[in-house]
């Protein structure tokens, strides 16, 4: 097993209503494994939401093994300025 | 140089320069909270960051924009927590040469900064509730 932190912001926290969630899961557990089981957690409130992927405070361009300890944020559009 | 910042608390703006010799442009931005949100009322926006990578991003944008363009200083403060109508959420100078490379540096980095800084707007509407902003602008 491998403990996960995901980081809710925005929209994915208003979905979710929470700041953040500790998670465990079978090792091998890939981001867009996390990304649908979050999805469903929301019951479709983050239905046509894109949302990109921050491992560990990085954007990362593409499906990636998590490992343990990784902290994760789903990154709806972003609104500075 | 660059300097990027997260701020939480009023702006307090970079100051004016007059002894850069180098420098025909000096640019200054400011972003203001507006009144109104797709025609709603609000009070005031509260900025949410992903703290770390927020401010990382923003320097990193500031860094890519100084080499992008012949620019000679870019200095950022963006703002998080509540912000009053009115009041500045998002400062930007600029110090170049002309004023051709200093407006092309300022329009990219404002609109890379709202493609992938990770902060994000709430609007405070006027009975007090508080709902993420619908503004992608």
């Amino acid at each position: 097993m491998i403990k996960i932190k995901v980081k809710c912001f925005s929209q994915v926290k208003y979905a979710l209503g929470i700041d953040n969630l500790n998670l465990e899961f079978e090792s091998g557990t890939s981001t867009s494994q996390l990304e649908k089981f979050i999805r469903r957690k929301a019951n479709g409130e983050l239905d046509g939401i894109p949302l990109r992927i921050a491992l560990n405070q990085k954007y990362i361009p593409d499906e990636t093994e998590l490992q343990d300890g990784d902290e994760v944020a789903f990154i709806p559009p972003v609104q500075g300025g | 140089m660059v300097k990027a910042e997260i701020i939480n608390g009023p702006i307090n703006f970079f100051p004016s320069e007059d002894n850069r010799q180098q420098d025909g442009a000096e640019l200054v931005f400011n972003g203001r909270v507006r009144a109104t949100e797709h025609g709603e009322n609000i009070t005031a926006l509260e900025y949410e960051q992903y703290e770390g990578m927020a401010e990382a991003e923003l320097t990193q944008l500031a860094e890519e924009a100084e080499k992008k363009f012949p620019i000679h200083d870019l200095f950022c403060k963006h703002r998080i927590g509540k912000v009053e109508v009115g009041e500045t959420s998002l400062h930007v100078s600029i110090w170049s040469k002309h004023r051709r490379e200093g407006l092309d540096a300022m329009d990219f980095f404002i609109t890379e900064l709202k493609k992938r800084v990770p902060i994000w707007k709430w609007a405070i509407l006027e009975d007090g509730s508080r709902i993420p902003s619908k503004c992608d602008h």
